[in-house]
């Protein structure tokens, strides 16, 4: 009797049965003969055999072996309000406060602004050494604050001519009011 | 052996300098470094691997701490147009080389012979915390 198996694939190309086989599943999954009871249900459906078999084995993509993805390990010497000093970048040098660590791994910082004109900013913990000065951040809330926050806003639309390509490239996007708040 | 491995630290710590800037004063974010040589034995040289010798690092231990930090060269050409004139080539240092603070590094691309005894730039990134 003609089974799941027939029609299974170990890898791409190599089928579990042969060619023979295959067809013959083939044609069972697409008869209309399978149970009684399944022909009671099918009559409501339309009963038309497809119009078309694929002729190759059609190709199923092999499952994904990427393992849960974990954010990068937080060094035990930075907790919120810790003072990082930044080491590459446009802000290099500067000593800024630790807010979070964000869902992508990457360290939410801040200046804060108003002291050293760093806004909130994502770094990368290789790049940033974690001095032994704390500040109180207990004030601050920085829960609502996402990754997709700092994406880079992608002005949505048809395809676009060159010359208007460029011209939206260099559109500066106002710090929002309540990034400049915090 | 947990004592020992405190004060390995802080022998490292002690030999990489972050300088406290005062106001508009220059900061230098990285470790200057002589290129004293290729790797190589008396008669033939690796140009691979270069062995730098990183200023105020004295000793195996100080080294480790720079591991995996990257390098760069930085040389000046006179063609090209103004924001090309600089050019780095980056590298990172792999281990070190003898007992006395030298560190072995390679680079994307080897360094050019012209280069021995000029100073490099050993970044304080990636940090391993």
């Amino acid at each position: 009797f003609p089974c799941e198996t027939m029609g299974k694939q170990l890898t791409r190309g190599v089928n579990a049965k042969g060619r023979s086989a295959t067809k013959s599943y083939a044609r069972f999954k697409f008869s209309k003969k399978v149970n009684p009871k399944k022909v009671v249900e099918e009559k409501k459906e339309s009963t038309k055999q497809p119009k078309w078999y694929a002729a190759d084995d059609v190709a199923r993509p092999f499952k994904s072996r990427k393992s849960h993805h974990r954010i990068t390990k937080l060094r035990s010497t930075i907790t919120p309000g810790t003072v990082l000093i930044l080491l590459a970048g446009r802000f290099k040098g500067k000593r800024v406060v630790f807010l979070k660590q964000l869902e992508s791994g990457l360290l939410l910082v801040s200046g804060p602004l108003k002291i050293n004109g760093v806004p909130l900013r994502r770094v990368d913990q290789t790049y940033v050494i974690a001095t032994s000065t704390k500040v109180d951040v207990a004030g601050v809330d920085v829960s609502a604050l996402k990754d997709t926050d700092f994406a880079k806003k992608r002005v949505a639309g048809a395809k676009k001519s060159d010359g208007e390509f460029f011209k939206t490239e260099t559109q500066k996007t106002p710090l929002p009011q309540e990034r400049k708040d915090l | 052996l947990i004592n020992h491995m405190s004060e390995a630290v802080a022998a490292a710590q002690k030999s990489k300098k972050i300088a406290k800037a005062g106001p508009g004063r220059q900061v230098r974010l990285w470790v200057r470094a002589k290129f004293l040589s290729f790797r190589r034995s008396k008669v033939a040289q690796n140009t691979n691997q270069t062995i730098l010798r990183l200023e105020g690092v004295n000793d195996r231990t100080a080294a480790s701490y720079y591991f995996g930090k990257r390098v760069a060269y930085i040389y000046k050409t006179h063609s090209g147009k103004a924001e090309n004139r600089f050019r780095t080539i980056w590298g990172r240092i792999s281990r070190s080389h003898g007992n006395s603070g030298a560190v072995l590094a390679r680079f994307a691309t080897n360094l050019p012979a012209r280069a021995i005894g000029s100073t490099l730039r050993v970044m304080l990134f990636p940090q391993r915390g």
